[in-house]
């Protein structure tokens, strides 16, 4: 049982500490691609934890009906000095007990997060649809056109994946200015960020009291959004898109079931076009990120392995 | 992007045009007066909308008589509703925004576009 615990307290800690962490050092939206990958990490290794922990639950389950008695590990020592006479059995039936309610609370938590996904991709697609059905087709545009007086731009994905402006957006834009947002919109949907919002978002409304979760998911959606500015500036002026985003900033809102052009952190993308972080700030960011990522993925196997050799700092009763 | 949707958007257009009822023949008159395309490919591409829950059909004669489910200004409102709802969500209207954003943002944005209104007039 130490491994189990040992893993579960590794997901613990990265749950409580991550996104505080985090939070700091991806705030300033230097290097955004480093850091969704960094925060895509630390998810990953609390889920991955946790299915981790479960298994070896089973595991010492298992062992403990092959091998009745002799386990030489510090916690069944212990809880043997607790329950004395029937520790044996009293061990298998806790064993049992624990495991099933491991494996029942992770079944109904992946099987909500797997009914959230199906749902937003059901609503995405569907919404690209009717865009598609109800929009203007414009020859020469990348995108449906829909007649409101609303400055939409956004992007849903689907069969195709359908980027939507609206009438407003184009008396709004100057050909350049359109250029440089429907740049911004197929950037989301060749990075497939609506994949990552949509695992993230599932992730945080499925387990909203996880702070890793919901600030991770929130953080994630702002940092996608500067990637895509990004990626919209290797091709076009920055300052083109710093208009264009201005311009747009009259009455944008978007769809919950699409990424927008304006929207998310609007105030900090627009500072971050104007005034790019200087490249000192990207570099130390850059270092923080990446000393992170390591831990991540270098925590679990170490934590593993300590607990293994029955070293481990985190079974206080050893 | 034309193309996909494209001639599903036409078609649709024209059987709202109509109002009543339709059919395949005349939503291909139609569409002729604008473009050369063949009988099949108007009654697949309405097979299609059916199927999508676009139209209602009901079988007269040989042929069937089409209409739209809902009028093209209910799927309008409900794509904008659908585009613009969810005050929950992190992803925000601006204009809106504008409005509750905190003084400190609010003065951080006027900062930037009053450094860039000034950047664009000297370039």
């Amino acid at each position: 049982m130490t491994v189990a615990t040992c893993v579960a307290l590794y997901s613990l800690a990265v749950a409580v500490l991550a996104p505080r962490l985090l939070l700091r050092v991806t705030r300033s939206g230097a290097a955004p691609r480093l850091g969704v990958t960094v925060w895509l990490a630390a998810i990953g290794s609390v889920v991955v934890a946790w299915i981790a922990a479960a298994g070896f639950l089973a595991a010492e389950f298992v062992r403990s009906l092959t091998e009745p008695v002799p386990i030489v590990s510090a916690c069944v020592a212990t809880l043997r000095a607790v329950a004395t006479g029937e520790s044996g059995l009293a061990l298998q039936l806790g064993l049992l007990m624990l495991t099933g309610l491991a494996a029942l609370a992770l079944g109904v938590l992946a099987w909500r997060w797997g009914s959230a996904l199906l749902r937003a991709r059901r609503r995405t697609h569907g919404h690209a649809e009717m865009a598609r059905v109800l929009g203007r087709h414009v020859p020469g545009l990348d995108a449906v056109v829909i007649d409101t007086s609303d400055r939409l731009a956004y992007c849903a994905a689907g069969r195709p994946h359908t980027i939507v402006v609206s009438t407003a957006t184009l008396d709004a834009l100057d050909g350049p200015h359109l250029d440089a947002v429907l740049a911004h919109e197929r950037a989301h949907l060749a990075g497939r960020h609506h994949l990552l919002l949509a695992a993230t978002r599932g992730l945080a409304t499925v387990m909203p009291r996880v702070m890793l979760f919901t600030a991770g998911s929130a953080e994630i959606a702002r940092l996608l959004e500067m990637c895509a500015d990004d990626a919209a500036t290797r091709r076009h002026d920055r300052n083109t898109l710093l208009g264009a985003l201005l311009a747009l900033t009259g009455a944008v809102t978007l769809p919950s079931a699409a990424l927008g052009a304006a929207g998310v952190g609007v105030v900090d993308r627009v500072e971050r076009l104007a005034d790019p972080p200087p490249s000192g700030r990207c570099a130390r960011t850059r270092l923080m990120l990446t000393a992170v990522l390591a831990l991540l993925l270098t925590g679990p196997v170490l934590t593993g392995m300590l607990a293994a050799n029955d070293v481990a700092v985190c079974y206080p009763g050893a | 992007m034309r193309g996909f949707g494209e001639l599903e958007s036409a078609v649709m257009e024209c059987v709202w045009r109509v109002a009543e009822v339709t059919t395949v023949r005349q939503v291909l008159e139609q569409l002729r007066q604008q473009r050369d395309i063949a009988y099949t490919t108007v009654m697949t591409t309405m097979d299609n909308l059916h199927r999508k829950g676009w139209l209602d059909r009901e079988k007269r004669g040989k042929a069937f008589a089409y209409w739209a489910t809902l009028s093209r200004e209910d799927y309008s409102a409900r794509l904008m509703h659908e585009a613009l709802e969810d005050a929950e969500n992190p992803d925000v209207v601006l204009s809106r925004f504008l409005e509750r954003m905190s003084g400190e943002e609010s003065a951080r944005l006027q900062h930037v576009v009053r450094r860039w209104s000034s950047g664009q007039e000297t370039s």
